[in-house]
């Protein structure tokens, strides 16, 4: 929805605007074309050239042996049987943590919205997560969390009388989506609380004068209005996870069903020292991350806001 | 809902048990819109409490980690508050890297990069919203698709294209990479979309140009999604390691996350105390810049040009 039927929006305004003010918007495209020419080449440079890259044959162990392979990088990268398990493990990974977050951060945001006493104590710590190193976060909850033997969560299970698990080892997914989860939920917020505070505040007061309760209020008022936050904050959310890489490398290092494809590529770049094939994995996660941001998404949003516009 | 900054004092759930399902019609609209059940008001603060919780024993955990002996780290069963509590770990790591270099590497290339990115997140957005030229649509998906070419890729091809310029422990060579910015052009392009076109139109017409409009109604508008994606930046900027790592071999270009390392790896075992302390230290000025931002994304949509 947000990707491509927005071009018709200025479409009915730009012949005013032109015949008012052509001379002044060719400046301005003057000052804006840097910035996006800029924005394209910093962006694309990059992703070219690790195509180039996923057609060559380059180990940086054999440095005299490289050349042009054509697409046997990818042969090797689709026929391994690395793929399969690792589109797995980062659908999983990335759907349960983008959910878990979306919802952990549309439900704080709706709550400090509202003015409460200690609010801002609670913005504050809400926020803080998302501040920590993520390095660090994985450290803190590796070994203060979910070590079997210091670990909180195993100090309080031995309180409750329930039986000592080693998480990381026990549950990885769980573990590495706990992880996303906890930092994640304050970057939804963040984009939700914007979303929230820049709502209309007339229309809020309108439907209430209007006798709307509070639970009609939300679904016909706010969650349309949220909608196009919550869709930013998903894909973004997505995509961002999608390449996580700190967590998996400090939780569990790709054990257990954990290894991403983000962790994968890490391994065969920087283990392997195997280049091509890294960058072959690289390409086929870039067309991945696009047929499930495009397709997949579009057909949640449909579902899940279905009942909630006008 | 008021917008009030500070909300001490402001308690605002007066509870009015006699209201009849609220289908009374009241004549204060702004009472009725900041009207809610006590019982939705207690379950309200019954789950913030249990999620503050979650979200607070690890943060707790860090600054208590923080102020240990290093004996008292590893003991069973954990060990609540420090006993006797120690600022050692944080002299440890002010004195044993030279912690005001890094902070000062850290400062220089956060401040540039996200000047950078916002500046550039913003007009990119806009001329990618709001103005018409031709291959706009094709600009903006070759801008989506880069955000999702996984960064552990792109740092290799960056790498080498930096390390042929001979950019390496160079400030340029750390910052320039890192400078493309589809997150934000993103973000803010949907919320320019998001604006009603009719007020955007009218300013049109009273004559206002592409950059006046930009300034003066267009990101008024979008403060709080400005706000917020500014500070996203700044967080990710300060907290990046991975690009940092590998462009820079030491303190003269090397942000605080890579410095904290060294701490690290300084003497075999990981000595939990100052890397703690480091962690601390190194979210303190991103807090601080929160709690000053806070405040503006609160503000919301007072600033004018609004009502339609």
């Amino acid at each position: 929805m947000t990707m491509t039927d927005t071009d018709t929006v200025p479409a009915a305004t730009a012949t005013d605007v032109r015949r008012v003010k052509k001379g002044q918007f060719r400046a301005a495209r003057g000052l804006l074309a840097p910035a996006v020419l800029f924005l394209v080449l910093l962006t694309q440079i990059p992703f070219l050239v690790t195509i180039g890259f996923s057609l060559v044959k380059w180990n940086l162990l054999y440095p005299q042996d490289r050349g042009f392979t054509g697409l046997d990088n990818y042969a090797t990268a689709l026929t391994s049987g690395a793929l399969g398990p690792s589109i797995l493990a980062t659908v999983l990974i990335t759907a349960l943590s983008v959910i878990l977050s979306v919802l952990f951060g549309l439900l704080f945001a709706l709550l400090l919205d509202r003015p409460f006493r200690g609010r801002a104590l609670a913005r504050t710590l809400m926020i803080t997560p998302f501040l920590v190193m993520p390095a660090a976060a994985a450290l803190i909850w590796k070994y203060s969390m979910f070590d079997t033997n210091i670990g909180i969560l195993n100090w309080v299970s031995r309180s409750l009388h329930l039986p000592v698990l080693a998480w990381s080892t026990d549950h990885p997914l769980l573990t590495v989506v706990t992880v996303l989860t906890w930092q994640f939920t304050p970057f939804m917020m963040l984009i939700l609380l914007a979303g929230l505070q820049g709502q209309d505040k007339g229309i809020l007061e309108a439907a209430q004068v209007d006798g709307a309760g509070t639970w009609r209020t939300f679904t016909w008022i706010t969650l349309p209005h949220l909608r196009m936050y919550v869709e930013i904050g998903v894909l973004l959310g997505a995509v961002i996870i999608l390449q996580v890489f700190d967590p998996i490398a400090i939780l569990t290092k790709g054990t257990g069903g954990t290894k991403t494809l983000a962790y994968l590529l890490y391994e065969r770049a920087f283990i392997g020292l195997d280049v091509g094939e890294a960058a072959a994995y690289g390409v086929v996660t870039v067309i991945l991350t696009i047929i499930v941001a495009t397709v997949a998404l579009r057909t949640l949003f449909k579902v899940f806001m279905a009942g909630g516009s006008r | 809902m008021s917008t009030t900054a500070t909300p001490v004092g402001s308690v605002d759930e007066a509870p009015e048990p006699s209201r009849r399902r609220g289908r009374r019609r009241l004549a204060h609209g702004a009472e009725a819109a900041s009207h809610r059940s006590p019982a939705m008001t207690v379950a309200g603060y019954v789950g913030m409490l249990l999620v503050v919780l979650v979200v607070a024993v690890p943060l707790f955990w860090i600054v208590v980690t923080s102020l240990k002996h290093r004996q008292d780290i590893y003991v069973q069963p954990a060990q609540w508050l420090p006993d006797p509590a120690t600022t050692n770990n944080y002299h440890d790591v002010t004195t044993r890297i030279p912690f005001l270099r890094y902070l000062r590497n850290s400062v220089i290339i956060t401040v540039v990069l996200s000047l950078t990115k916002i500046v550039l997140g913003v007009l990119s957005a806009y001329a990618l919203s709001l103005l018409r030229f031709p291959g706009r649509g094709v600009v903006f998906v070759v801008v989506i698709a880069a955000l999702m070419v996984p960064n552990q890729i792109t740092v290799i091809s960056n790498y080498a294209l930096v390390a042929q310029l001979g950019w390496r422990n160079t400030f340029q060579g750390i910052i320039i990479p890192l400078a493309g910015v589809a997150f934000g052009t993103f973000l803010m392009r949907n919320q320019f979309l998001s604006l009603p076109t009719e007020i955007i139109e009218a300013a049109r017409l009273d004559g206002a140009g592409p950059l006046k409009l930009l300034w003066r109604v267009v990101l008024p508008m979008s403060w709080p999604t400005l706000v917020a994606f500014s500070l996203i930046t700044v967080v990710n900027e300060w907290n990046e390691y991975l690009w940092p790592f590998l462009m820079s071999d030491d303190e003269r270009t090397a942000p605080l996350p890579v410095g904290l390392t060294l701490l690290q790896n300084n003497d075999g075992v990981t000595n939990w105390g100052p890397v703690m302390a480091g962690t601390v230290l190194a979210m303190l000025p991103v807090l601080v810049l929160f709690l000053v931002l806070q405040r503006q994304m609160i503000k919301g949509l007072t600033a004018g040009a609004v009502k339609s």
